[in-house]
């Protein structure tokens, strides 16, 4: 009963955490401008303008129905193709605090809901991985105040996202969870921390998500390179049967790592920047949008996912060979009629007729 | 570390003999049809065809589906999933439609520039578009693909044609290197034709007495040649050429990549290297003479993305650029990429 009740209140911190940090990145009230400069007029009535939108947006009936039409296009896309494997570059968390006027940190903070809020979206829609790329190697070069911002928010969400895959009326309920990268870069306390983490979800089996925390491909790559040659050293696996699966299973997304459906970058920059090159590089659909990464809304996931979903229908339609008509006939037999096939046996058949030879009689 | 390179080639050799004809490219999902910026009726009948009667890739979806017992549960749940894949199918038409303005646009707009930006043979306005700019890639890749033997510009003279565009554009930029590939290694196999080409369009961009000098590296089969077949160089004054071009091809991505890891592993095995010497230091030094170094600019002229199987370990931080919807290699797909180059901050990890 106490753990119960401990467990209890360690969810309140984090709901309450949670609250605070919504209440941290809505936008404040402006000073008042100075009339004369038009340009100060402008930027009052913009900011006057988005604290009004993000008003309407807290309504509760507002929110309910959004809520509502999100579920139905939800349902709408999970009827047709979906893609296996998604990935997000998450760019533009620091443009945006900047254009907002606030701390780094939380424009960090509001990046970590996007991705949850999409998570979410991924997890309705039966998508089975998904990854992000949460901290690159070269992000070490970046001030350590920041670093440790990061880490630290890491650790928190990582709690946090363990809480809700446990949680069976949560919207991530049977969420596994990977943290993959050079993990010997990051401190033995927050490495423990990830390992637990990991244990609690690793029953989960509706969707993996990996998130990329000192990640960069080529060192994924050159891990992969390595353990296969340990593998022929030590276990001695013939050196001429690496092949392309092989090697793929031994980089850090284990199966998933040959094929990356979609991977969408924000924040308007079109490069890899160190990312998922092994598995995008050959027929991977990669995404650019110049949205920053905390407004990259469901609305936008959802235009991006209708056109993958547009065109792979499109290219399974020349990919299967069988004619249209034939196959909807079929199918509507199928769907609309479905009895089971009768099994019949030849005594239960009306005789035939009588049996007569041109030839004669005999 | 010689040793490991000499294999890996001799290795790729061997397969190239094995196997004559590449196995199929399997294009982006974007770029399935050859118009597939422009959906066309039988497309979107296709699609739409395509979900109504493919069962749901979603587990839960199908699931639903068989676990609803009972007369009414079971039609209600069936009634739900049709409604719902009608639904898709309106939002395939009204995104179709929606494509095809986009795509009429952006065809009008690629025909304004080309108009706009037009080289006519002429290096001196190709170096004055490019003088506006701040700063130029070092190395520049080019992806170009082979299109259909009837279309205009297209079998493998096309892909010459366009190749041989590309190297006479970027010697006028005053770009040193150049990357050329394409899946099936067309340039490649016909490079002699290649070096013919790229002379032919350099005596007309250049006085034909004293055309640039050129050098065309294939890493696959670790030769360089000089010039046009006839003209080689033989003393070093006149190895110093304005430009290397490297031809690639599917071989020098993934598959360079497998057979390094496979005489890696090999030597390992044989105790003739040790397992600490494999670093990312020497992967990488490895692999940039089996295959290049990174490019700082990829420019693909095809109408969404697609990387082809370029080499992954070389697209690091690479730049991409490519014009919706546009279809060909045209000069201003070209200055527009070194423009959008010159306008992006390049900051690794920071």
């Amino acid at each position: 009963m106490a753990e119960n009740n401990e467990s209890r209140s360690s969810v309140e911190v984090i709901e309450k955490g949670l609250k605070q940090t919504k209440e941290r990145i809505k936008p404040r009230a402006p000073p008042f401008p100075n009339i004369c400069n038009p340009v100060s007029v402008l930027e009052y009535a913009h900011a006057q303008k988005l604290r009004l939108w993000s008003f309407v947006m807290s309504l509760a009936c507002v929110s309910w129905a959004l809520l509502q039409i999100q579920t139905i296009l939800t349902n709408i896309l999970k009827v047709g193709p979906l893609p296996e494997h998604v990935s997000f570059i998450m760019d533009g968390n620091r443009r945006y605090a900047k254009s907002l006027d606030m701390p780094i940190k939380s424009g960090h903070e509001a990046g970590a809901i996007t991705l949850l809020n999409l998570l979410a979206v991924c997890r309705a829609l039966g998508v089975k991985t998904v990854s992000a790329y949460a901290f690159s190697i070269e992000n070490f070069n970046r001030p350590q105040e920041e670093v440790d911002t990061l880490t630290s928010l890491l650790a928190e969400k990582l709690d946090e996202v363990a809480r809700r895959a446990q949680d069976c009326n949560s919207e991530l309920f049977g969420l596994r969870l990977s943290v993959v990268g050079e993990r010997s870069r990051i401190s033995k306390d927050l490495n423990e921390r990830i390992s637990s983490v990991e244990r609690m979800t690793s029953e989960g089996d509706s969707m993996t998500l990996y998130i990329c925390f000192p990640y960069t491909s080529r060192n994924d790559i050159y891990h992969a390179i390595y353990d296969c040659a340990e593998g022929a050293k030590y276990h001695g696996f013939p050196a001429a049967q690496i092949d392309e699966a092989f090697l793929g299973n031994h980089m850090m997304l284990r199966g998933h790592s040959n094929k990356c459906d979609l991977l969408v970058r924000t924040s308007g920059h079109t490069r890899l920047s160190d990312y998922m090159l092994w598995q995008v590089h050959q027929n991977g659909h990669v995404e650019f949008s110049s949205t920053l990464w905390p407004d990259f809304g469901f609305l936008e996931f959802f235009r991006v996912l209708l056109r993958w979903s547009f065109f792979t229908s499109i290219q399974r339609r020349r990919e299967s060979k069988r004619l249209l008509r034939f196959h909807t006939v079929s199918r509507l037999r199928q769907t609309l009629f479905s009895q089971k096939p009768k099994h019949v046996s030849i005594e239960d058949l009306p005789a035939p007729p009588q049996a007569v030879s041109v030839a004669g009689r005999n | 570390m010689s040793k490991i390179k000499e294999r890996v080639l001799r290795a790729q050799d061997e397969g190239c003999k094995r196997s004559h004809r590449d196995e199929q490219r399997v294009s982006v999902v974007t770029n399935t049809t050859r118009e597939s910026g422009r959906p066309r009726v039988a497309d979107v009948k296709g699609a739409v065809g395509s979900v109504l009667l493919s069962p749901s890739d979603s587990e839960a979806v199908r699931k639903k589906l068989e676990s609803q017992t009972g007369v009414w549960g079971k039609s209600s749940g069936k009634i739900e999933y049709i409604f719902y894949k009608i639904l898709l199918c309106v939002f395939y038409m009204l995104y179709a439609c929606a494509r095809y303005t986009q795509y009429y646009y952006n065809r009008a707009k690629i025909l304004i520039l080309n108009l706009a930006y037009s080289p006519s043979n002429t290096p001196q306005l190709i170096r004055q578009d490019v003088l506006k700019l701040q700063k130029l890639p070092k190395r520049l890749a080019a992806i170009v693909e082979k299109k259909r033997e009837g279309d205009v510009g297209g079998g493998v003279s096309g892909v010459l044609n366009d190749g041989s565009d590309l190297v006479a554009w970027t010697i006028s930029a005053g770009i040193k290197h150049l990357t050329l590939y394409d899946f099936d290694g067309h340039l490649k196999r016909n490079v002699d034709d290649f070096r013919n080409s790229v002379h032919h369009k350099l005596t007309k961009y250049y006085d034909p007495s004293n055309v640039p000098k050129f050098a065309i590296r294939i890493p696959q089969w670790n030769k360089v040649y000089f010039n046009a077949p006839g003209q080689e160089a033989g003393d070093v004054a006149s190895k110093k050429v304005a430009i290397e071009i490297s031809l690639l091809s599917n071989r020098d991505g993934r598959e360079t990549i497998i057979e390094l890891t496979r005489t890696m592993a090999d030597l390992c095995a044989q105790n003739e290297m040790q397992l600490s010497d494999i670093t990312m230091k020497l992967i990488d030094s490895e692999l940039t003479q089996l295959v290049g170094h990174e490019p700082d600019l990829l420019l693909y002229f095809g109408p969404n993305l697609d990387l082809q199987g370029f080499p992954p370990w070389h697209i690091r931080l690479t730049e991409f650029y490519w014009e919706q919807d546009n279809d060909q290699v045209s000069y201003s797909v070209f200055i527009r990429g070194l423009k959008n180059y010159a306008a992006c901050k390049i900051n690794v990890g920071k």
